[in-house]
């Protein structure tokens, strides 16, 4: 009897504990943001994956360091990866994601040998079609370094 | 209390001004609800229509009410539109007796107290007509929880209100209110702490909110008594719903933190600070506890509330006997 009323004092107690840890969010700021009048900070989207980029190349950003050793392709869960070894070199000439299958798992970023993969940070990627979301990764490479030159 | 011309005239602007406060009420409540929730999870709760959000309960409501009332088959049809009517209109009769302020109130009775604790009742039946009259296991599941519910809060919630009415020597409202002083230290929430905290626990259990709102446990009974009605039936209980708050709300008002009485001034502004500084505590509750299982809020009730209510009134009594 006597230890059941010390239990329910001692639960008074937390719910008080409960109320004054809601109370102080009701007064802290808020947490998230309005999408269309404000964005995200940088420093707050490093930890985000979106679709999968190409890691620029050290002396020509137009460039991918991928050597078409196949490793991302056979370690991809989801089959959502196509890269095609060019005729001269170990350079690729065709690297296709098919971001529909792709479950974010991060498997070919750390298979790759080369550290040529990662994940992008592109949030507010839309798409109206499927095939809108079949990515060709080295013309994105291309036309970003084109654009930052 | 004669009948006359002016007594009827004071009766029926009273309760005109009662169905105004009551759906001005429910349309403030529903915005500081949403966005007391938002603020608690640390979101903005409505922002977009209207300059933050406040037009958001305007137009939710112009929503319920354009949209199709969709009766199920096999319902009970008088019950099932007497369910609604039930619930809404018993809590005009409950705001009467309130003392807002030293000259507002809508009928000064003797037995005020009396008059709104018989007519709660009434919540509790239109809740048992809804749930069985929707010919749905939910409905009826919910109405079971919410008959032996307000049964067992019902219970402690008199006991402590029997306690003031002992100090007080009177069931009239307004006399209650007059026996308290202006400063706080003379409220009887002082005088009477362990009632008040029965009486806090019992309004929201008897008010069916979170976290006691287990008749309209949206995850395990998806909305319980009122899971059939849409529109303006939905609307109605959505009315009473708040419309029952606020009136717990003025009932500890004016029995614990000395209704229209207040520092400085007294007048009938105390009497709804009070009301509504009460209302957003239990919107404070409702996004701070999860909802209890049913047999520890019976145990909760039974155990705890009953045995403190009655011992505190024993007391009360002896003390009223000795001291005074």
């Amino acid at each position: 009897m006597l230890k059941a009323i010390i239990d329910n004092i001692k639960g008074l107690y937390s719910l008080l504990v409960g109320l004054s840890i809601t109370g102080r969010f009701l007064l802290s700021p808020r947490q998230t943001v309005h999408y269309p009048r404000k964005v995200i900070e940088p420093e707050n989207m490093a930890s985000y994956r979106g679709p999968l980029e190409l890691v620029p190349g050290d002396p020509d950003p137009a460039q991918s360091r991928c050597i078409s050793c196949q490793m991302c392709v056979r370690a991809c869960p989801g089959h959502c990866l196509t890269v095609t070894k060019g005729a001269s070199g170990k350079s690729p000439e065709v690297w296709l994601y098919d971001f529909t299958l792709c479950c974010l798992c991060a498997a070919c970023v750390e298979s790759c040998p080369t550290g040529a993969i990662r994940f992008s940070h592109k949030v507010y990627l839309v798409a109206d079609s499927r095939e809108a979301l079949h990515l060709d990764l080295l013309g994105q490479l291309k036309s970003s370094a084109k654009q930052t030159s | 209390m004669e009948l006359s011309i002016a007594s009827f005239v004071q009766i029926f602007v009273a309760v005109l001004l009662i169905i105004g406060l009551m759906v001005g009420n429910a349309v403030v409540m529903v915005y500081f609800e949403r966005k007391g929730a938002g603020f608690i999870q640390r979101r903005p709760g409505p922002y977009e229509v209207g300059p933050w959000g406040t037009i958001q309960a305007v137009c939710d409501s112009m929503k319920l009410l354009g949209k199709q009332i969709f009766v199920p088959g096999n319902v009970d049809w008088i019950l099932y539109f007497a369910a609604p009517i039930l619930a809404f209109f018993p809590v005009l009769l409950l705001f009467l007796p309130i003392p807002f302020g030293p000259y507002l109130t809508g009928l000064k009775v003797d037995d005020g107290i009396l008059l709104i604790l018989a007519f709660a009742g009434f919540g509790v039946i239109s809740n048992i007509l809804a749930g069985w009259a929707s010919n749905n296991k939910f409905g009826l599941l919910g109405a079971a929880r919410a008959v032996s519910q307000s049964i067992a809060y019902e219970i402690p919630m008199i006991l402590a209100l029997l306690a003031v009415v002992f100090l007080s020597g009177s069931l009239n409202l307004s006399e209650i209110v007059e026996n308290q002083g202006s400063w706080p230290w003379q409220w009887n929430i002082f005088v009477q702490p362990l009632a008040f905290f029965i009486y806090l626990v019992s309004m929201v259990g008897e008010t069916n909110r979170a976290p006691f709102d287990l008749p309209e446990a949206e995850s395990e009974l998806t909305a319980g008594f009122h899971t059939e009605y849409s529109c303006m039936g939905f609307a109605l209980f959505f009315l009473s719903e708040y419309a029952n708050m606020l009136l717990v709300s003025f009932v500890c008002a004016t029995f614990f933190l000395g209704g229209w009485r207040g520092p400085f001034l007294d007048g009938f502004w105390w009497t709804f600070i009070k009301a509504y500084v009460l209302m957003l505590f239990i919107v404070w509750i409702r996004w701070t506890f999860p909802r209890v299982r049913f047999d520890q809020l019976l145990n909760l009730n039974w155990r705890w509330l009953l045995p403190l209510a009655i011992i505190n009134l024993w007391i009360t009594a002896v003390a009223i006997k000795f001291f005074d």
